[in-house]
């Protein structure tokens, strides 16, 4: 019957012998201790009450994990916890009783009450109910501090879990729509401009081997960065030809600057896929990137019309405001608007990296 | 066969009819940049053809489409996976996925010419430019749900306002045409004015009963029942009659 760890049974022996030691220290202070014979109730009596408080709260205790009491809502386990108590307390008295009237151990006001044997245990209850109410409070808040703590450590794990997915998920995004219309240009060039053709090769694999890199890093140089959206931007070239102008306004002070990868290669795509690749006549893609009071500002302008439905446009600005915010919590700002007629322009601000 | 390209990426058009070569049966009358270009081009020229991109400035292919009077055949060429593709539910078309697999193309060229024979037998000697045949489709588009449907498997026009709900199948989709406007398209030996709102298949009647005020009530394959009004069944008894 070997039932629980050793940690329930070293808090059962610590508990009951202090209560043990205490009791005998009280038993000796109020002088109790004076006779051979008093000496001997005293300690049998406290002996009786450790001896049946052990075997009951262990019972108890049984009985509890048999309800599987600590699983069950609030409210239901409160009565029934008062309830477990009241009764083993009403047990324990008994036996107490009964154990103390056959080796004589009653004490004076008990022996008045020994021919109304209910109101003895019922007085005896009282008292077991008293230690066993403690004994149950001190399991309950033991057992709901491990669980609330275990439950914790476990939003904490899924929470990290969660980051690292959808960081993973919002790296790995470049668009197969792209890499195939690539694909086909250059399928076609290899006859109009093999040299065009060959360019385009390196750019593309360019392209693929850094977004297949990302996934192990949260920030690269800009510098690095750029070079993935120059050669997206000359591949897109290829495809929308005289459609697309592209300008750069690069400060040459932010290329150490550190980014998410991918980013603004991000917010350029979509400057092309709502931007360009809706204008009839094409359109100018503008890059701009330097240094604004504490910020490394990321612009892209883009010739086209918002439409207001910004917040569901899909995947590209929804995931570009939780990369921020999971990279850099509030410290980190992102928008996109209407600047005049006919461009819109997305900003990006990041705390300025120092070295 | 008479076909145009319509893709916005000059690349991608010299691409395709670099691959078209090899099949001296399609002869490439024109190419266009958009939608726009591509309507007036179809319009112009009649195709029996047409190679058509779906994401193009402006207009897609899907609305060019919804906007021809008589949709010639289409083959799809997108950069689209199937996955994409298949959220259009297009049916009964053809797509080839860019870059384009020649021994795709040939099978959906071969396809166009088996269907292209039998109707060539079907149609017979007279062919009218501004009349619908038979066997001439439309494409319908209703939200993201598109079609192509034969003129032949329609059972009923119903206008709705300025639209016009088309029946066939287990499907009535909204076009952006008047009644009237499609009654002088369709042809009225087929197709017959039962009163101001419907327009109904005659191949498609299941039932006729004599209807009050001497009319008729038609009642179609599809279960709907139609009322012809007293005027009209004066006509469509004469025209049923030897």
């Amino acid at each position: 019957m070997w039932h629980g760890n050793s940690r329930y049974w070293f808090f059962q022996v610590i508990g009951w012998g202090g209560f043990a030691l205490i009791s005998i220290f009280f038993a000796y202070s109020f002088d109790q201790l004076k006779s051979k014979d008093d000496l001997i109730l005293v300690l049998g009596r406290i002996g009786i009450f450790v001896a049946l408080g052990i075997v009951f709260t262990h019972l108890m205790r049984l009985v509890i994990i048999n309800l599987n009491l600590l699983q069950k809502k609030l409210e239901r386990q409160l009565i029934q916890f008062i309830l477990i108590t009241a009764i083993f307390s009403f047990i324990g008295s008994y036996f107490d009783m009964r154990l103390l009237i056959k080796y004589d151990w009653l004490n004076k006001r008990e022996k008045e009450f020994l021919d109304n044997k209910v109101l003895l245990v019922l007085s005896g209850a009282f008292y077991f109910f008293v230690y066993f109410f403690i004994w149950n409070l001190i399991y309950f808040i033991y057992h709901y501090i491990t669980k609330s703590r275990k439950q914790q450590l476990d939003t904490l794990r899924l929470e990290s879990l969660v980051k690292e997915l959808e960081l993973q998920t919002i790296k790995a995004h470049i668009n197969p729509h792209f890499i195939f219309n690539a694909l086909n240009s250059i399928r076609a060039l290899v006859d109009e401009n093999p040299q065009r053709a060959r360019k385009a090769v390196t750019e593309l694999s360019n392209i693929l081997r850094s977004s297949m890199q990302v996934e192990k890093i949260e920030t690269v140089p800009f510098e690095k960065e750029l070079n993935i959206v120059k050669d997206y931007l000359a591949l897109e070239n290829m495809r929308f030809e005289d459609r697309l102008k592209i300008e750069f306004e690069i400060d040459e002070d932010t290329l150490d600057q550190l980014v998410p990868p991918m980013m603004l290669q991000t917010l350029v795509e979509n400057a092309i896929k709502h931007g360009i690749s809706k204008q009839i006549n094409g359109g100018l893609v503008k890059v701009i990137s330097d240094f604004k009071g504490d910020y490394h500002e990321l612009v892209v302008q883009n010739t086209g019309q918002l439409n207001g439905k910004i917040s569901n446009e899909g995947f590209g600005l929804s995931s570009t405001t939780n990369r921020l915010s999971l990279l850099y919590g509030d410290k980190a700002r992102f928008e996109i608007k209407q600047i005049n007629g006919s461009l819109v322009e997305a900003k990006v601000l990041l705390p300025v990296t120092l070295h | 066969m008479r076909a145009i390209i319509i893709d916005d990426e000059r690349l991608a058009r010299t691409e395709l009819k670099k691959l078209l070569l090899e099949f001296p049966e399609v002869e490439i009358i024109d190419e266009a940049a958009n939608a726009e270009e591509g309507i007036l081009k179809i319009e112009s020229q009649v195709p029996d053809l047409i190679f058509l991109d779906i994401q193009m400035p402006g207009k897609t292919g899907f609305d060019l489409l919804v906007e021809l009077e008589r949709t010639p055949q289409v083959i799809f060429t997108t950069a689209y996976d199937e996955f994409a593709l298949k959220a259009f539910e297009v049916n009964a078309l053809d797509y080839l996925l860019k870059p384009i697999e020649p021994k795709r193309l040939a099978d959906a060229i071969q396809k166009l010419q088996i269907s292209e024979n039998k109707e060539v037998k079907a149609e017979g000697e007279f062919f009218n430019n501004s009349i619908l045949t038979d066997t001439d489709q439309v494409f319908v588009k209703d939200g993201e749900r598109c079609w192509f449907v034969k003129l032949n498997e329609i059972r009923l026009f119903e206008s709705v306002g300025n639209y016009a709900k088309v029946f066939f199948g287990p499907n009535k989709p909204l076009i952006l045409k008047s009644l009237n406007a499609l009654e002088e398209r369709l042809d009225e030996k087929t197709f017959f004015r039962a009163n101001r709102k419907h327009i109904v298949n005659l191949r498609m009647i299941d039932k006729i009963e004599p209807y009050f005020n001497g009319g008729l009530l038609l009642e179609l394959k599809g279960g709907e029942k139609i009322e012809v009004s007293r005027r009209q069944t004066v006509k469509f008894k004469e025209m049923m009659s030897l």
